[in-house]
């Protein structure tokens, strides 16, 4: 048999629960929000673009939270979410002819990323650029990342490899400043590991 | 050291700077609206059965004085046209006729704005408009002036922004240009074949609708 306070009691800690799971989940959000940005800005090539698709994943990421926290990668589904939102609006976009306004050069898509590095990333072919992405924003290893994106480790490491020879061809060293005095430095052997 | 981190460690130095700006309650409200929609959609599409059900009841109940010609074909809703003054309404936006020979455009926050598809609906109210999303585009060197008379913004309770547009005022030569971010929409007029400057975080927009319904701020050149 049921207390008569039972009902409220349920209500209560179900209240209490949903305070926590926003809790969590704003939490979650601050500690990922950048790297996924980055990610997907890697990915898209446009800073602005970026944002919408990530702040859209991260609504979805909420309204799917039961099931998201639980899931290996839950940055990692944030960014697939948001580049598979990418996919849909761009092929949106594509079913419309564009006018000659829509010409128009584009100032600053890559919010102050070196634009020859945004350039070289946008040949990239797209599994090397969320190969790439995953691997140095969101710090997944090559099981992880071959996972989040349905692929085999191998190839993984093949795209890394790839793209990273592409980019040491076409973009050119940054000063000696840069190059080998971060703090935040990932090597090749860990990021294929 | 591996011959790749040079590399690796440019593009992270690269991306550095980057710092997503929008608030995590913007992420809430954002889901709530998707949530709203897909709760309209579901009340939307059963009220939908529930009509058809009627209509399939009332055309197979007493026989028809035209047999063969169901009356529920002449009432179905027309499509939109040219000359339509009824409402073009999907996930992200809507498009009415009214009031007056105004026309009022409805952005609602949380959802990802298709800028082709408002553009051809605005087109469709006889509004020319270049729309744009994450940027913003003016021309240069300067706006042209008398936007304040095209554009009346406000804000609905639910954070939706509203803008009545008079078409008639646009300009001759111009047309608007619609910047749709995640948390606010900047508007202006440029000039048809004029070149465009098109970015988010550098100048003032010529016109900054925020979902406070700040009213609309005009630039030096209007």
């Amino acid at each position: 048999m049921v207390a008569p306070g039972g009902k409220w009691i349920g209500r209560l800690t179900r209240l209490q629960d949903m305070g926590y799971e926003q809790e969590e989940f704003a939490e979650f959000y601050r500690a990922s929000k950048d790297s996924c940005l980055k990610a997907v800005t890697a990915v898209a090539g446009d800073r602005y673009l970026a944002e919408e698709l990530v702040a859209e994943a991260y609504a979805r990421a909420w309204t799917s939270w039961v099931k998201v926290r639980k899931h290996a990668a839950p940055r990692a589904w944030v960014v697939r979410t948001a580049l598979n939102l990418g996919v849909s609006w761009w092929r949106r976009r594509r079913e419309v002819p564009l006018a000659d306004h829509d010409a128009a050069i584009p100032a600053d898509t890559g919010g102050g990323v070196d634009p020859v590095l945004i350039a070289a990333l946008r040949r990239l072919p797209a599994r090397q650029r969320e190969v790439l992405a995953l691997r140095i924003f969101l710090d997944l290893d090559t099981e992880t990342t071959a996972k989040a994106l349905g692929i085999a480790p191998g190839t993984v490491m093949a795209h890394l490899s790839r793209a990273v020879a592409a980019l040491r061809r076409e973009v050119p060293p940054a000063g000696s400043s840069t190059s080998g005095t971060s703090t935040s430095t990932m090597s090749t052997r860990e990021a294929i590991r | 050291m591996n011959e790749h981190d040079d590399v690796i460690c440019q593009v992270r130095e690269s991306f550095s700077g980057l710092r997503m700006d929008t608030r995590v309650e913007d992420v809430f409200a954002r889901s709530r609206a998707r949530q709203r929609r897909h709760l309209a959609g579901l009340t939307a599409t059963a009220a939908a059965s529930g009509a058809a059900a009627v209509a399939l009841t009332l055309t197979l109940g007493p026989a028809p004085a035209h047999s063969g010609n169901p009356a529920a074909a002449s009432t179905a809703p027309a499509r939109t046209g040219q000359s339509s003054s009824g409402p073009v309404t999907l996930a992200a936006y809507s498009v009415t006729s009214g009031p007056g020979h105004s026309t009022t455009l409805t952005l609602r926050k949380g959802a990802l704005l298709d800028p082709a598809a408002l553009r051809a609906d605005l087109a469709r109210h006889g509004i020319p408009a270049k729309v744009t999303v994450g940027t913003f585009c003016r021309s240069t060197p300067g706006a042209p002036g008398g936007l304040g008379q095209v554009l009346q913004p406000s804000t609905l309770p639910d954070g939706s922004d509203v803008m009545v547009i008079n078409g008639p005022a646009i300009p001759a030569g111009t047309e608007l240009s619609i910047g749709y971010f995640s948390s606010y929409v900047r508007m202006a007029l440029i000039e048809d074949g004029a070149p465009l400057s098109c970015g988010s975080a550098s100048g003032q927009p010529a016109a900054h609708v925020t979902p406070s319904g700040t009213p609309i701020r005009k630039t030096s050149g209007q």
